[in-house]
């Protein structure tokens, strides 16, 4: 058994070359695979996602809003973290906010990395023509507003709406996956492939969407793992100032509340929201950064 | 007046539209001023100059009288404007005394008229709204301007509640268009220091009215010449005059033309057990203000309150935070400073003159009244069983210190017609008896309505949110359907109340004067949005009680009568109410007062002192 599994393991490579070919993701994937660090913080944003994925459903984290304890409770098998100025459980209020951290994360990264895919391309393929001017100005009009009082502003003009802060970080993340997916755009235009299709009467949007747009693939991935950190971390920050999640408890209220527990010796609730955001932001770093270095192309095919 | 249950943030919300120019406007303001004036690193940083540096949780949203409508406004108010009278500073119980009048008032038989004279030789401040910018001086006729604004809707009043349908001829004023040319029957400047006020029935509180910030004097000139900027250039006769205001802090300066009238302190009720460890008796025979310069921080949170008091060099006034209490007292029964405190501040403690509460919206046919009587009778039942469902006793352990007072009704501890023998009933937290009450109306989870819980946005208000749904979740109230509503600030959320536009209004009310009558009122018919029956109750048992206790003197048959009503609001169910706050009020060593945010509010700034540590004060003093 054991010489089996040593067989295996030193014919991995080999076996992984014909599975997933030559082409960039295959090669992405075997180089990504050979990344521990990669592998590690995979398996980490897995777990949070498991977690996520467990609120979601209803398994765990139901009893975050009940007050089912005294006021600061101390930790006990009861209360694993033990409870905030009210009573409610601090564990279950930090697992709950796991869902909240991932809804927020992928509906901005998705949305923010598509409307930025599509406008990028648009821009790169039309370059120096109108509509490239126009989505440069509204890209650099938006880039000249400081960002958190340009997410404050809409979060305050969409008060009331659950999804200001998700509309807020959409209109503003898109614009550094659109920057780079205009250039490019720019480069593959000019590309063989490209004239190829435009000799054969292919329409231009089909060439954007159809021919152009999949190559860019590997900067979307990357640009949503990004996304989907700094969307978590603003969300923190959104939170703590007051103009962030409208209902339900993310790990940035947890740490608003701590804000005068902590005076009082009491330190739960900020550990208990710090460490887990940590983890999972530390976490995706590392998986983008790791995804970063597979999918570079520069590397991937040495 | 009201106040915020809690802590409420301050910030700057628009409609929708507008928000982004306000915000952007806003930060641009603020990035390009902070509140202070050129002086400030002079003033200080001046050994001899005297600074006093108080703090409150929350900030007015005008400085205009007629907008007095929060504690937090009529608290500053006071200190830029006159009122005829005013509160004895030291006396406990409240005592009232004249101010910009001569005396107290001078009263008709039929208890109908009053007259009051004003003190001769008062002026405004320098103001460019006056000729040459020198103020002139404060007459009778100021007064009736100032009390016909508030029947003025071009003014956006907020305090005509005082004196509607008392005052005679106010009323018809105001409906024949608000025109000050025309006399109003009741209100008249006999002469140039001489007002006559003609009621149209008794009214034993005018005279406390008189010492609210709503009755305050202002010059026409300078409500003419700024118009709705009036609410933040405040022209006043006041103690002070302000420099700055913004969201963050209130900056005063003395007003240097305010009249000299040293104090006497055995006038002013000092009482030297209670009171000598102040250092009051130092102000003996010295006029007031004291301070050449007075700043209030606008800090909601409590925590940043506390950091910036025991900082030792910025504020100097602050409340004890609910989370530093085992920090900082040795006891809280009776409450007790540790030594290192001890050694370092002053304190004060008593319950406060006022109490939080939180009423339904009886406008809202889902929990009040109906035109379906069936219907009615079904929606006072949910009423009752959401109060059961309210644990007062883990309110005030959770946010009050667990040292809080809980009471049944309306009528706080701090008005002689509290009843102490009261049923505790309406206060005792009973989850089983609430779910009686809602399966006795027939109220399921999939018919009970939703509740909308509007709060102003601050994290403790948010745990108070979550507090009432999680005990609303025993009871079998869906958290579903407990929607939070926040508002920016608390001015926002108190638009709301007084456009009736929420159906759940938690809020606190400190007295504005030690009566029952302004708790009461606060549940008069006649009174409803936008007054301040935001319950918009409307019984004709209790309003005729109203009306009858509205026009007697203090006497047993007056409590009675004000029991009554009590227990009328207690058996419909309109308030979850209340408890009385315990104030603990620290400040530092240095500073020579006694501070009180209640009824005597505002008034004590001027009699404020620093000990500036030079034996040549001392000297001054002696």
């Amino acid at each position: 058994m054991s010489n089996g599994v040593a067989d295996l393991t030193a014919n991995g490579s080999e076996l992984d070359s014909s599975v997933f070919g030559d082409s960039l993701w295959g090669k992405a994937f075997l180089k990504f695979r050979r990344d521990r660090a990669g592998m590690w913080s995979l398996a980490v944003v897995t777990a949070y996602a498991l977690i996520a994925l467990g609120v979601w459903t209803g398994v765990w984290g139901t009893s975050w809003a009940d007050v089912s304890g005294a006021k600061w409770a101390p930790i006990s098998a009861e209360h694993w973290l033990g409870t905030n100025i009210i009573g409610q459980d601090i564990f279950e209020r930090a697992v709950f906010s796991t869902k909240t951290a991932f809804e927020v994360g992928l509906v901005v990264a998705v949305l923010a990395t598509v409307l930025g895919a599509v406008l990028g391309a648009m821009a790169g393929f039309f370059s120096g023509s109108w509509i490239d001017e126009i989505i440069i100005w509204l890209m650099g009009v938006l880039d000249s507003i400081p960002f958190y009082l340009l997410v404050a502003a809409i979060a305050f003009s969409l008060e009331g709406n659950p999804y200001a802060m998700h509309i807020a970080m959409i209109s503003t993340f898109w614009i550094g996956t659109s920057r780079l997916v205009r250039g490019e755009v720019i480069k593959l235009k000019s590309l063989d492939f490209v004239e190829a299709a435009r000799a054969t009467g292919v329409n231009q949007l089909t060439i954007i969407f159809r021919h152009i747009l999949p190559n860019t693939f590997h900067i979307l991935l990357v640009q949503a793992t990004i996304t989907f950190v700094a969307a978590i971390k603003s969300e923190v920050i959104l939170s703590f100032l007051g103009i962030g999640v409208q209902d339900g408890i993310s790990w940035g209220l947890m740490i608003a509340e701590s804000t005068f527990e902590v005076l009082a010796g009491f330190f739960n609730n900020f550990l208990a929201a710090s460490v887990l955001m940590f983890g999972l932001v530390m976490a995706f770093n590392m998986f983008s950064d790791a995804l970063q270095d597979a999918l570079d192309p520069r590397t991937v095919s040495g | 007046m009201q106040a915020p249950a809690q802590q409420c943030t301050v910030a700057i919300r628009g409609r929708p539209g507008r928000s982004f120019v306000v915000i952007a406007l806003a930060v641009a303001c603020l990035v390009g001023c902070d509140g202070r004036d050129s002086s400030t690193p002079e003033a200080t940083t001046a050994s001899d100059i005297k600074v006093f540096r108080y703090s409150m949780g929350g900030a007015p949203t005008s400085l205009d009288p007629v907008q007095t409508r929060s504690v937090y406004a009529n608290f500053v108010v006071v200190n830029a404007f006159d009122t005829l009278y005013s509160y004895k500073y030291l006396a406990r119980p409240y005592r009232l005394k004249p101010n910009l009048a001569t005396e107290l008032p001078e009263i008709s038989e039929d208890k109908l008229t009053y007259t009051i004279r004003l003190k001769p030789g008062v002026h405004f401040i320098d103001d460019p709204a006056f000729p040459d910018g020198i103020g002139r001086e404060v007459t009778a006729a100021d007064f009736v301007y100032s009390i016909k604004r508030h029947f003025d809707p071009a003014m956006r009043p907020q305090g005509a509640w005082l004196w509607q349908g008392r005052i005679a001829g106010l009323n018809e004023w105001k409906a024949a268009g608000s025109d000050y040319a025309e006399a109003a029957e009741g209100l008249q400047a006999l002469d140039r220091y001489t007002v006559q006020i003609r009621l149209t029935r008794p009214y034993p509180q005018l005279v406390y009215t008189l010492a609210m910030g709503y009755s305050a004097l202002v010059p026409r000139e300078a409500v003419e010449s700024y118009g709705r900027e009036f609410a933040i250039r405040p022209v006043g006769s006041g103690p002070f005059k302000i420099l700055s205001f913004n969201t963050a802090k209130v900056v005063f300066a003395r007003n240097p033309r305010f009249r000299s009238e040293p104090v006497d302190i055995w006038y002013e009720g000092y009482d030297p057990p209670t009171q000598s460890f102040t250092g009051v008796e130092r102000i003996d025979g010295r006029a007031p203000p004291f301070l050449d310069r007075l700043e209030i921080d606008f800090i909601p949170e409590g925590s940043a309150r506390w950091s910036s008091f025991t900082k030792g060099d910025e504020i100097q006034y602050a409340g004890l935070p609910d989370e530093q209490v085992d920090l900082v007292l040795e006891s809280k029964d009776p409450v007790t400073l540790k030594d290192e405190y001890a050694r370092k501040y002053h304190m004060r403690t008593g319950l406060e003159a006022g109490f939080v509460f939180t009423s339904f919206n009886m406008m809202f046919e889902e929990f009040g009244y109906n035109p379906d009587s069936r219907r009615e009778r079904r929606n006072r039942l949910l009423r009752c069983a959401v109060r059961k469902g309210f644990d007062w006793s883990q309110r005030n352990e959770s946010f009050y210190m667990g040292i809080a007072r809980v009471f049944p009704g309306v009528i706080p501890p701090a008005v002689p017609e509290f009843n102490a023998d009261m049923s505790d009933d309406s206060i005792r937290y009973d989850p089983e008896g609430a779910r009686q009450l809602l399966a006795e109306g027939g109220w399921t989870p999939e018919n009970l309505p939703v509740l909308i819980y509007g709060t102003v946005s601050s994290v403790k208000s948010r745990l108070f949110y979550e507090q009432f749904r999680a005990w609303m979740k025993i009871i079998g109230y869906p958290p579903e359907k407990i929607v939070l509503k926040r508002y920016a600030t608390f001015g926002d959320i108190t638009r709301a109340w007084s456009r009736s536009e929420l159906p759940f209004n938690g809020k606190g009310w400190l007295l504005d004067f030690p009566d029952a009558e302004n708790t009461l009122q606060l549940f008069y018919g006649p009174n409803g949005s936008p007054g301040s029956n935001d319950a918009n109750y409307s019984n004709p048992e209790y309003d005729a009680l109203y009306e009858r206790a509205s026009v007697m003197l203090p006497s047993p048959e007056r409590t009675a009568i004000y029991r009554r009503m009590n227990q009328i609001l207690i058996d419909d169910c309109i308030t979850i109410s209340g408890m009385s706050r315990v104030q603990i009020m620290l400040w530092h060593k240095n500073i020579i007062a006694m501070p009180d945010s209640s009824i005597v509010g505002g008034f004590f700034l001027r009699y404020v002192d620093v000990d500036t540590g030079d034996p040549g004060q001392a000297e001054t003093l002696e």
